[in-house]
């Protein structure tokens, strides 16, 4: 069993609070995925997991036993980091190996030479064991790095944004790739990215970090239809959350206390403009191909919606817009369930 | 018809650089840029010319002829390999480039093993570190004519602080040795010498290396459960090897022509004991003023040292490419 357990965990850099009071509960085999911007303290979490930064407050415990204090070699964690860590002198094979060739694991030649194998098929990289590591592309290298991770079978696997680096094809390749080996494994894995698409397509879990809080957690169906905050709603899906001032479309059951209303393509119905509740115009209509973005202006506010690649409508054009369950939210930013007040 | 086309050609040619003038060519009209270029770089040129190239040439032609500096105006006569022979036969001669070889190889040793561990234990963050580390550079910084005669005093036998300090440790008095002046010591004296004034400069060298090594590299071996000792043998010292290389290169070839410390502390001595290429080459140039043998002998230094820098540069080239 490998379940990991944060308790109160702080971290401060320089006076900056990086991580502040986290706790958080990681079941066995399940992929969770820290989301959250640029400094809101994902790769210190990881860090402080795989004993890599040592916590000012809270604990940590692996497998029911309290690591807070152990070393990194003592936690049985596997760390993929974001640049592409691998030994340069030493060739693929050779990295793939070396936490094999632990003292801590006597493993023979031959065991080893399986488990190195193995895991390079899992990896696609087995024609290139014999070069080194500098002669690969970047997209070969993060393969490796992800199976020198692999081929220990620890307790957890941490991986900071191991796909950031690399162009967009690899990354769908390889967000494939680790769902299916973390389903295959039945592995326990941390997963840290800023990247929604990353996190709704491999987490069963996801949890949103700001500035060093964790501010929600759940499945990414639960985060995307229930935020629990204006700063949730708008780190999960494409186009953006529009962020309407509460009032200039009528949404029905307001709750009170409500200053911004969330609303995304779902909760908008546009129709004839005569029977609607609002008035609307279709400023911009983009067309990407697969998906068609419209650019509706609503009382001078702009709206962005998702429309079929079909949709027959053109640049000018009035329309009527009424909203359909949107999110409601207080001033502060927290959200606001309908017929519900806000907190105050 | 065919001169008319071949005098029509060029005027086509200046037409489009005209519509289509180049930034600098306009200021200076009249010059392309590639004329400009060398230009701005013919001063450099004349200059390695005139310091590093033709003393070389002339030393080599120099070598083949009978030429002595003390006696510019005597006929000058060609002597054809005659230097090179008497030279590669002479036993004298085999001596002092074996002395030189103990020399290179005790100091080069000494230094790369002393340096990188200075530079090992140093490259971590603690109080004074900026401060120890330009403590440790002095040596370096040091004049060789200083360092020379300071030394100089510091291995007097009777009140110098080097007999006076190494005595008591061996329970011998500190008259009863000299360094510079026995037959057995005297090399030693030199090497300590060169260790003192240059394992700063292999430290820096490895210091650089040292620093270049990425963090995450050691973090990784550490999740990797990699020991400290596998951490340094697996991290540390292969991407530290080529900076090593480097130093031990440099140093090389710097005390393949050693000559200062030398010739300020022993001179040679005692006997032929210290004396090194460059003080065989010293005093055939400017004691017997036989500047032709002198010239030959300097060439052949110059292919040996030319020769080994080479071979070893590929080999550096091959660790850093792998």
């Amino acid at each position: 069993m490998a379940d990991v357990r944060l308790k109160g965990l702080s971290k401060t850099f320089n006076k900056r609070l990086a991580v502040d009071d986290l706790s958080l509960d990681i079941r066995h085999g399940e992929f969770f995925v820290l989301l959250g911007p640029t400094g809101a303290g994902k790769t210190t979490t990881l860090r402080l997991i795989a004993g890599l930064e040592r916590p000012d407050k809270g604990s940590v415990s692996i497998g029911g036993r309290d690591v807070t204090h152990s070393e990194p070699a003592e936690r049985d964690c596997a760390f993929v980091f974001q640049q592409y860590s691998l030994y340069p002198h030493l060739t693929v094979y050779d990295n793939l190996a070396f936490p094999l060739k632990s003292p801590l694991r006597r493993l023979s030649k031959e065991d080893i030479d399986v488990r190195v194998r193995e895991v390079a098929e899992t990896v696609h990289i087995s024609h290139k064991l014999d070069s080194k590591a500098t002669q690969l592309s970047g997209g070969e290298m993060q393969r490796v790095g992800i199976g020198r991770a692999l081929v220990r079978r620890p307790n957890i696997y941490l991986m900071d944004e191991p796909l950031s680096s690399l162009d967009a094809r690899l990354r769908s390749d390889l967000r494939l790739e680790l769902k299916r080996i973390q389903q295959d494994t039945g592995a326990t894995l941390l997963y840290v990215t800023h990247d929604q698409i990353e996190a709704m397509t491999m987490a069963s879990r996801i949890g949103i970090l700001e500035n060093g809080r964790l501010v929600q957690c759940g499945t990414p169906r639960e985060i995307y239809e229930n935020p629990a905050s204006v700063y949730v709603a708008t780190r999960l899906g494409t186009p953006r959350i529009n962020l309407l001032p509460a009032g200039v479309i009528p949404a029905g059951s307001e709750p009170t206390g409500t200053s911004v209303i969330g609303v995304r393509t779902e909760h908008v119905v546009l129709g004839d403009p005569s029977s609607s509740a609002s008035k609307a115009r279709i400023g911009k209509v983009e067309r990407l191909g697969d998906q068609t973005f419209l650019h509706v202006d609503v009382e001078g506010h702009k709206l962005v919606l998702l429309a079929d690649p079909h949709v027959a409508l053109e640049a000018d054009r009035a329309v009527g817009l009424s909203l359909r369950a949107p999110l409601f939210f207080a001033a502060d930013g927290a959200r606001i369930h309908a017929g519900q007040e806000a907190r105050q | 018809m065919t001169e008319a086309s071949t005098t029509s050609r060029p005027g086509l040619v200046e037409q489009v650089i005209r519509r289509h003038p180049d930034p600098v060519s306009v200021r200076f009209r009249g010059l392309s840029d590639r004329t400009i270029a060398w230009l701005f770089i013919s001063p450099t040129i004349v200059l390695l010319l005139a310091i590093n190239l033709f003393p070389l040439l002339w030393t080599v032609y120099l070598s083949f002829t009978n030429y002595r500096a003390n006696r510019p105006n005597a006929e000058l006569r060609g002597m054809g390999t005659t230097y090179y022979e008497q030279i590669l036969s002479d036993p004298d001669v085999w001596e002092s480039m074996q002395a030189t070889a103990h020399f290179v190889i005790a100091t080069i040793a000494i230094e790369t093993v002393l340096g990188f561990a200075i530079a090992y234990l140093i490259d971590r963050k603690f109080r004074g570190h900026a401060f120890w580390t330009t403590v440790i550079l002095i040596p370096m910084m040091l004049p060789p004519a200083v360092v020379g005669n300071f030394w100089k005093f510091l291995y007097q036998p009777q009140n110098g602080l080097f007999n006076a300090i190494v005595a008591p440790v061996l329970g011998v008095s500190p008259g009863s040795f000299q360094m510079l002046g026995d037959v057995q010591l005297a090399p030693w004296s030199i090497i300590i010498v060169d260790v003192w004034m240059w394992t700063p400069y292999v430290v820096l060298i490895c210091l650089a290396g040292l620093r270049s090594i990425p963090d995450y590299l050691y973090e990784a071996a550490e999740v990797d459960r990699a020991s400290p000792l596998r951490q340094f043998w697996s991290v540390t010292l292969p991407m530290a090897l080529p900076f090593i290389m480097l130093a031990v290169l440099f140093r090389g070839i710097e005390n393949f022509k050693m000559f200062d410390l030398v010739n300020l502390l022993t001179s040679g001595g005692p006997g032929s004991t210290t004396e090194v290429a460059s003080i065989t080459l010293k005093r055939a140039a400017f004691e017997s003023w036989r500047t032709g043998y002198a010239s030959a002998l300097a060439v052949i230094l110059f292919v040996t040292v030319f020769g080994l820098a080479n071979i070893y540069v590929k080999a550096l080239n091959r660790v850093k490419q792998r």
